[in-house]
């Protein structure tokens, strides 16, 4: 990809305005934090709406806006399908998790996981599995600053990830989870008038009459697509269990992510909880859907108008396209509304990193530690954390989505499972647990290291058994489909033939969901685990299913 | 457990489980639905020269008589459902416990 060649000055301005308002927003959100509470979960006095549109940058990180679009040029329906279930994941994430974890009053994960089944070991496991998930996030949203920054001053990607991951750690640093919720409500309301404006503008040149409301605007053209690329709507692509796989990482994989639930914490109480995710799924589904939009717009430009772009500048095509049919002041726009996809997303990582390593793994070490002196230590770990990321991420994956797609599998099978499971099966233990999270975590993990950091062929992975199914597009993908299901049967089958856990640790969930008194009847039944160790039996046979109807 | 307390605690799981069987379907079982009832949605037609190498002889494309608002059903389903539907679900999931947790709480 080249460069534009010449400074965009219009973008630079922009964008450097989101900057500087993120770190003043910071500056003046400094002084409501006085306490560790403050800190780490802005002292729980967050509301619905705030929190919601919080959650909303959060969740639209470059990866949405850049990545996604790259990916539906290579994967086309299956690309749709995976961001469809991300965003109906936040239903999951909310009937599943949410208002429960916010009454178990955590400051963090790993602290409930902790708390929850009374061991300092799972603990530290936790903070392991958090530290993987969250740097291979980072990792993809700090690449695709270095993009923004590449394609707006032609240095290299390496320039834009170091400024931006400073000016990121910066912020987080100085303001606390107060700086970072305010700076992500901001960044949203900037995010979702630089996308909706010039991706409106991208389809009336197109020709689309819906263009004033692209999520839905772009059926008129839907027969032109057909014609230029028969199979864009074609779901037969993949083995169907490659959407099952999708669903499991992104349901799960969403519960497990430490960022998304740490926003919980941050609420006044259980109710807003609720309605924050309720806010954030509709705005996040207006944004993925406008996403849709533009991967359509860009196969189209592609393919009907036959423009060629090399695959190498795929994460590169939403700014190829906005130049070429809306105009520069809208590519400003878009570029400005990239940064602030990025800084949101990295802001709430390197919280939930600092959070993790001075709440959960020093305070655990060494409890005798007051709290004045851990706020003061969070500050310079949040610091180093930063630098740190911004090192590993001077060699980033080559797309920046499948990076994060990984995250979210070693999340649902390291962290989803075990969280789900303590919150409505009493009978969990710290054994099963244990055996689910390490044995989840590792299918997921090493998998990752041989497909996405070695570059092996999924196929030819040492995987007992199941490697020889993970063929077709987004073939590795099904690792997930076998990595959750084991944690589920694991923790479920150790936790049946080991002690019970105390009244003590049972009381805890019936606190959770809400009641005063204890019945070691509820949320105790033997229902929800056999119906579970059965669907997750099914899957993975289901996988071995259909071998010669699908392209390898 | 007394009656109200009994039929408090069976609303709160079998609404979750409805809800929650709702979005996954919209999250990933209806794409699998999809690809196996591919005839219902799909008409065979021969594939183009490019992509005889990757998916064979045939393929299908979308049957124009299912189709709203110009998007073949199956993508406008899964785009929708996982947006309004997904909404739609998670508020009246939400309004269930906003009631629940009165009840609690009285």
């Amino acid at each position: 990809m080249e460069p534009r060649g010449e400074v965009f000055v219009l973008g630079l301005i922009l964008s450097i305005v989101v900057l500087l308002i993120s770190v003043l927003i910071s500056v003046w959100a400094r002084r409501f934090t006085r306490s560790l509470g403050d800190y780490y979960v802005a002292g729980r006095s967050i509301g619905a709406l705030n929190n919601g549109l919080a959650m909303v940058s959060l969740a639209l990180s470059l990866t949405t806006f850049i990545g996604l679009t790259a990916l539906i040029i290579e994967g086309l329906y299956v690309a749709v399908a995976v961001y469809a279930s991300f965003t109906a994941a936040f239903i999951g994430l909310m009937v599943l998790a949410a208002p429960y974890l916010r009454r178990h009053k955590s400051f963090t994960t790993m602290a409930f996981i902790s708390e929850r089944y009374d061991s300092k070991t799972l603990r530290y496991i936790s903070v392991v599995v958090m530290m993987i998930v969250s740097v291979l996030y980072l990792a993809g949203n700090l690449k695709g600053i270095g993009i923004v920054f590449y394609f707006l001053l032609g240095v290299p990607e390496i320039v834009g990830i170091i400024v931006g991951g400073l000016v990121v750690t910066l912020y987080v640093t100085l303001g606390g989870m107060y700086g970072v919720t305010y700076n992500q409500t901001f960044q949203t309301i900037v995010l979702l008038f630089c996308l909706m404006f010039p991706v409106a503008i991208v389809m009336r040149t197109l020709g689309a009459t819906g263009w004033v409301f692209p999520p839905l605007g772009y059926g008129d053209m839907v027969p032109q697509m057909t014609e230029a690329v028969p199979h864009y709507f074609w779901a037969m692509v993949a083995h169907p269990v490659v959407y099952i796989a999708i669903f499991l990482g992104s349901f799960f994989g969403i519960i497990g992510l430490p960022h998304f639930v740490m926003r919980f914490f941050t609420v006044r109480d259980a109710r807003e909880a609720r309605w924050s995710t309720v806010v954030c799924v509709f705005l996040v589904g207006l944004v993925n859907t406008t996403v849709y939009a533009t991967g359509f717009a860009a196969v189209y430009y592609m393919q009907a108008e036959g423009v060629n772009i090399p695959t190498a500048a795929y994460d590169y095509v939403v700014f190829i396209l906005v130049e070429a049919l809306a105009g520069d002041s809208w590519l400003a726009l878009a570029v400005a509304g990239s940064v602030a996809a990025g800084l949101s997303t990295v802001s709430g990582l390197l919280m939930i990193m600092g959070a993790g390593l001075i709440h959960d793994l020093y305070g655990t070490m060494k409890p005798e530690v007051d709290d004045d002196k851990k706020l003061k230590l969070s500050y310079g770990a949040m610091f180093l954390v930063g630098v740190a990321v911004i090192l590993f991420s001077l060699d980033p994956p080559e797309f920046i989505l499948e990076a994060i797609m990984w995250s979210f599998g070693i999340a649902a099978a390291g962290l989803g499972v075990p969280i789900v499971l303590g919150i409505w099966w009493k009978r969990t233990n710290k054994y099963g647990v244990g055996a689910g999270m390490v044995v989840g975590t590792l299918l997921a993990f090493i998998s990752w290291i041989m497909i996405g950091y070695m570059g092996m062929d999924p196929v030819d992975i040492p995987f007992p058994f199941f490697a020889k199914y993970f063929y077709g597009p987004l073939g590795w993908i099904k690792v997930i489909a076998v990595a959750v299901p084991v944690s589920f049967i694991l923790t479920i089958v150790v936790s049946w033939l080991t002690p019970p856990p105390s009244e003590d640790l049972q009381r805890q969930v019936d606190e959770m969901h809400g009641w005063s008194d204890v019945d070691p009847k509820r949320y105790n039944g033997k229902g929800l685990p056999i119906t579970i160790i059965i669907l997750s039996i099914f899957i993975m046979w289901f996988m071995t299913a259909l071998y010669d109807q699908f392209p390898k | 457990m007394n009656d109200d307390s009994r039929r408090g605690y069976k609303l709160e799981v079998w609404v979750t489980a409805i809800c929650f069987f709702i979005v996954a379907v919209t999250g990933g079982f209806f794409s699998s639905v999809v690809v196996i009832m591919n005839e219902a949605f799909f008409d065979q037609v021969p594939t183009p020269e490019a992509l005889v190498a990757a998916y064979g002889e045939t393929m299908f494309v979308f049957k124009e008589h299912l189709s709203v608002w110009g998007f073949p059903l199956h993508y406008f389903l899964l785009v929708v459902l996982s947006w309004i539907g997904a909404t739609l679900v998670g508020a009246i999931w939400c309004l269930v416990m906003d009631r629940l947790e009165e009840k609690q709480r009285a």
